[in-house]
């Protein structure tokens, strides 16, 4: 308490209020992250799913689009879950430099789980999974997820929750080269996209992360599949490779849900970092419900959702 | 291209299921059986060696690759609160025995089957039928009533539910009864497009000059 105190300054006769973020806070926004994320897919994935729809040249296509915008539609206006593999949980946490602080994100993300998986309605199903034993249940070691950053200038804290299923996490992939042209590296980023072919729940935000090192590689990808939909990269080499990728991708013919046709991927979001001549590429897939929601949350108690 | 469309009603006969091709449109209505357990599909296959008693008789039937909750209620009904499918690849290596040893006319789920089981559902008539992954409120507003829950004792999606559907889908032919499948077909495609789509993306970067 003394800690928070030393924070707190809450002044009479209309100068700034300065509270800090609290434990109170963290769990509140891990609780609705995780149930929010199950029920809307976000309003980007819904327009690229409508102009997708709008230029698909296959029938069996054309109406599978449609069905997962129902699909998508249905879930929001019963307040239920898109799909029942609620995946497990997964958070970013991003501090701001000017944030100030009177929580333990650990814990609080910890609990704020624990008391979801007892609440929420409907239930989850158990998919959190031992993977030397393949028990199942609702926790384990290192569950929830989660990922923490900093960004400077900043006073709000976001958190960002992207549950993760089977259908699409079992199909990324990474691969180290030694200075590659970018021809090996999107030959690369082509073949997992086979390798994935019908699999994924289709059609799918490719993330790709290029170079850092193996670590850092695969978080850029899993980022990268963050981004919002619609969106020109700044960097005109990634924009480009990204319109390549995204054409080439579609060219495979996969189509919604594997039965064939001219959209398998809504996206392809590409981020790289430098680092030594051994270079990894790292590729991971998203579903088409596309599962993300994200919160900024300030001291002085405002929390603004987003997807 | 027009899509065709079928009403059936469950069980299917052996004819029904060779009128269907591949990217027909299917409504079911009747009584199928969904698992998404891979744990189940193990178990269903130590039934046909004989260790244990299978919990439905599913001969002529439907079994799906669908995923659960199910709960039981005070009045020991059960009720399913949500079900959606699986990825079926994951039983490629059960489902060419369990489609012949457990005489099914129909399976599906999501992403279909290799082609042994392509070959057995040509051989003996079955189909493979999409299901709309993250399609959840569709295919549950699809449920009538549960008829059964088999081993009970294994978690919600591992139990092989009993379930009257009306008018359940619409889910696509993926696999049919002549051999066809559409995920041999648009894979094979792929890969003969592949060199295509390399040159085309080569050709791309050397516009920019960037090889």
């Amino acid at each position: 308490m003394l800690y928070a105190c030393c924070l707190c300054f809450v002044t009479l006769g209309g100068e700034e209020v300065r509270m800090p973020i609290t434990d109170d806070m963290i769990l509140e926004a891990t609780q609705q992250l995780y149930s929010r994320a199950l029920r809307k897919v976000p309003e980007d994935t819904k327009v690229a799913l409508a102009e997708a729809m709008r230029r698909e040249t296959n029938e069996t296509a054309r109406r599978t689009l449609n069905m997962q915008l129902k699909s998508a539609e249905l879930a929001e206006r019963k307040d239920a879950f898109v799909c029942s593999d609620s995946g497990v949980p997964v958070y970013f946490v991003k501090v701001g430099s000017k944030a100030e602080l009177a929580c333990d994100f650990k814990a609080s993300i910890r609990k704020g789980y624990e008391i979801l998986v007892e609440t929420i309605d409907p239930p989850l199903l158990k998919h959190v999974t031992n993977p030397l034993t393949l028990e199942r249940g609702y926790h384990g070691k290192d569950m929830p997820i989660v990922s923490y950053d900093f960004e400077s200038g900043v006073d709000y804290v976001e958190m960002v929750c992207t549950p993760k299923a089977l259908g699409s996490g079992r199909w990324a992939a990474l691969e180290l080269f030694t200075f590659p042209t970018l021809e090996q590296i999107e030959t690369y980023i082509l073949d997992v996209a086979i390798k994935a072919g019908a699999q994924h729940c289709p059609p799918v935000i490719m993330g790709v992360g290029i170079g850092g090192t193996f670590d850092h590689c695969a978080g850029l990808a899993k980022k990268q599949t963050l981004r919002p939909i619609g969106k020109k990269n700044d960097d005109p080499m990634l924009a480009a490779m990204e319109e390549r990728l995204t054409d080439a991708v579609n060219a495979l013919g996969f189509g919604p849900m594997g039965t064939g046709g001219d959209t398998t991927a809504l996206a392809v979001h590409v981020d790289y970092s430098s680092g030594h001549g051994f270079t990894p590429v790292a590729v991971c897939f998203n579903c088409w419900i596309n599962r993300r929601t994200s919160v900024r949350i300030w001291g002085d108690g405002r929390m603004e959702w987003g997807e | 291209m027009t899509v065709r469309e079928h009403e059936l009603v469950l069980p299917l006969t052996e004819s029904a299921v060779r009128s269907l091709a591949v990217g027909d449109t299917v409504f079911l209505s009747g009584e199928i059986f969904a698992t998404a357990g891979l744990p189940t599909h193990d178990r269903l296959l130590r039934c046909l060696d004989g260790d244990e008693a299978l919990p439905f008789d599913m001969k002529g039937g439907a079994l799906f690759h669908l995923g659960s909750l199910n709960e039981e209620a005070e009045d020991g009904s059960h009720h399913i609160i949500y079900m959606n499918p699986t990825t079926s690849t994951r039983f490629n290596g059960h489902m060419p025995r369990l489609i012949e040893g457990l005489g099914l006319r129909a399976t599906g789920g999501k992403g279909g089957l290799s082609a042994e089981s392509a070959e057995a559902m040509a051989r003996l008539g079955c189909v493979y039928l999409s299901f709309l992954g993250g399609g959840a409120q569709i295919i549950t507003a699809a449920i009538r009533k549960v008829t059964g829950i088999g081993w009970p004792e294994m978690i919600s999606h591992y139990r092989i539910a009993r379930i009257e559907v009306e008018r359940l889908g619409p889910l696509t032919v993926g696999i049919d009864a002549h051999g066809n499948s559409i995920y041999d077909l648009t894979n094979a495609r792929a890969l003969e497009n592949r060199s295509a789509i390399l040159a085309r993306m080569n050709a791309a970067r050397a516009a920019i000059g960037k090889p």
